[in-house]
């Protein structure tokens, strides 16, 4: 386990973006929120204010997750990969450290460390905009951004979102590092090319789009199983104004989230063990190549 | 003496191509093993096997250990430098000698960094910055610091200039070599290596040609430049290999008889290049 530490730090070492990503889009936000112009409609009831603050707090996160998620994806894809390409593999493999060590931490900085730093990146980003956004706006909102019981709410929403998203997409995760293992060039090909080939290959010869619809709903489905009664709620996230339905106070986050649903859905459990069986994959590959 | 290496029928088939085929070979204690082989012979892929990166088939133990199925303990007592180029160009002098001292047990930063500190080499240049040559010095700094009874070097040397060359294997005998350790060394450039050898193993077409210390060659091959007059007479006494070097013809024997070969010429011990040329350049003349 001690192994383990050093091996998350080297990942930190070779993959710099993983902390500087989050941070020049931080920047950027907040550079948006100093520079852009605001306008926002002036806040009569404390439910709007609320509002304000649960949208603004959510899209901040969203963002950082959409830009994490395709980072995420990225890093997954080249992790082992690189090293074969640069046959530092021979290095890395001189060392008294497991191949099961190796992938494993891989896949914990890829599907649980990555997304705490983006996390972190976006609650700090939203508190400094929250600020500054309320020192600019302050004749309409004020001090509303900042509304502790809504921030509360928000980090469980993002944790929540971070734990399901671990489990829902274990199988992509295993895919694209077997993939990673497996590929001698081109990963990015090899992993779109072969479900895309199954897609069309169904598509001709049975008529019929079972893989098309499997993929798409493990890529997209994931809130229609962790979460109940999105539409109902979030009348508020349709047009991206404010207050949609003004008056009717902001859905707890305890009422959206769907844990019971999610933790005991069959579809949660498949994926699992489709993701456990390509990480084994990918370590038995790990153990054999060691050079491209 | 005690095995450190053990390999009976090792077999590596790669789809048809087989790479390894059935050989077998032992290494000593305390020994510097070559061994040697033309490009694609199978010294690397008998070095992949002996390092647990490969699978294979066959028999094969290494300080006591199957390679493949545990790589990790081996890497406890046994380290190796694949080839210069192997250290990744992020990686900084400093992470590089953190990462070890973590992972490695039996490393010790001190000698690591009174190593370093004879060179230019600073902490926090990363390795895209170094040359090869000061690449080559931080992992032999790296690896001499480790106390490990295996250190096996495949092709360490290839692409450094001669002072680098001549620098590395320097160290290697001086700094690092003492009789609790075993090295194994491939190169196809066999002269570079040969005058640091107790032992030579080569290596043809997957198969061992020959696996001797370097007392036995002395005893066992001889090489006679033999006198015009006295050609067939030698070629009688079956030799091996037979070169034409300016004017003469060398010939050379595989146990035979010195008494019988002394009339012929001028004996002498073949060295291990002109051994290696003259093993595997396809049987008798």
């Amino acid at each position: 386990m001690n192994n383990s530490n050093w091996l998350i730090r080297r990942e930190f070492w070779e993959n710099r973006a993983i902390w500087m990503i989050p941070a020049v889009f931080g920047g950027l936000l907040l550079l948006a929120a100093l520079f852009t112009q605001v306008s926002i409609p002036r806040l009569t009831s404390p439910q709007e204010s609320e509002q304000a603050a649960a949208f603004f707090w959510v899209v901040v996160g969203g963002m950082f997750y959409l830009v994490m998620g395709v980072y995420s994806t990225w890093y997954l894809l080249d992790c082992l990969y690189t090293d074969r390409k640069d046959r530092s593999i021979l290095f890395w493999k001189s060392l008294p450290v497991s191949d099961v060590a190796t992938v494993l931490c891989k896949l914990l900085v890829g599907m649980v460390i990555i997304p705490l730093v983006y996390f972190a990146a976006a609650n700090v980003t939203a508190l400094i905009a929250a600020f500054i956004l309320s020192i600019r706006a302050r004749a309409s909102i004020g001090s509303s951004l900042w509304n502790g019981d809504v921030w509360g709410q928000v980090q469980v929403l993002w944790m929540y979102v971070i734990v399901t998203s671990v489990v829902w997409y274990l199988p992509i995760a295993g895919w694209l590092m077997l993939v990673s293992a497996l590929a001698k060039r081109a990963v990015m090909l090899w992993a779109v090319l072969p479900p895309l080939l199954l897609y069309f290959l169904e598509r001709v010869f049975f008529g019929t789009h079972t893989v098309g619809e499997l993929i798409s709903r493990r890529l997209a489905g994931l809130p229609l199983v962790s979460f109940k009664g999105l539409g109902s709620h979030y009348g508020w996230t349709h047009d991206g104004g404010v207050v949609d339905n003004a008056g009717s106070p902001a859905p707890s986050v305890w009422h959206l989230i769907n844990p019971s649903g999610f933790f005991t859905s069959a579809e949660t459990w498949i994926g699992v063990a489709i993701g456990i069986a390509l990480i084994v994959a990918a370590i038995q590959l790990r153990m054999r190549r060691s050079e491209i | 003496m005690a095995l450190l290496i053990e390999a009976r029928d090792l077999t590596k088939k790669y789809g048809a191509h087989v790479a390894l085929d059935r050989a077998n070979l032992k290494v000593e204690a305390g020994r510097i093993v070559g061994l040697i082989g033309p490009n694609g012979a199978g010294k690397t892929s008998a070095l992949r096997a002996i390092l647990g990166l490969t699978h294979y088939e066959g028999h094969l133990t290494v300080l006591g250990r199957e390679p493949f199925r545990q790589r990790t303990e081996l890497m406890n007592e046994c380290c190796f430098i694949a080839d210069v180029a192997v250290l990744p160009s992020w990686l900084r002098v400093d992470q590089a000698i953190d990462f070890v001292a973590g992972v490695h047990p039996r490393f010790r930063r001190d000698r690591a960094s009174a190593f370093l500190a004879k060179t230019q080499i600073t902490g926090k240049r990363r390795m895209r910055e170094l040359s090869k040559g000061m690449k080559t010095q931080v992992h032999l700094a790296l690896t001499m610091a480790i106390d490990a009874k295996l250190l096996v070097l495949d092709e360490p040397t290839l692409g450094l200039d001669i002072l680098a060359r001549r620098a590395f294997y320097d160290a290697l005998v001086n700094d690092y070599m003492d009789e609790t350790r075993t090295i194994l060394i491939t190169t196809h450039q066999v002269e570079e290596v040969e005058n640091l050898l107790t032992d030579i193993i080569f290596i043809d077409k997957g198969r061992i040609v020959l696996d001797s210390s370097l007392e036995d060659v002395a005893t066992r091959f001889t090489a006679v430049a033999v006198m015009a007059d006295r050609l067939d007479a030698a070629r009688a006494e079956k030799p091996f290999y037979e070169r034409h070097i300016l004017g003469k013809v060398v010939l050379y024997f595989e146990n035979a008889d010195p008494g019988k070969l002394e009339g012929f010429g001028e004996i002498h011990t073949p060295s291990v290049s002109d051994l290696f040329v003259a093993k595997l350049s396809g049987g008798a003349a």
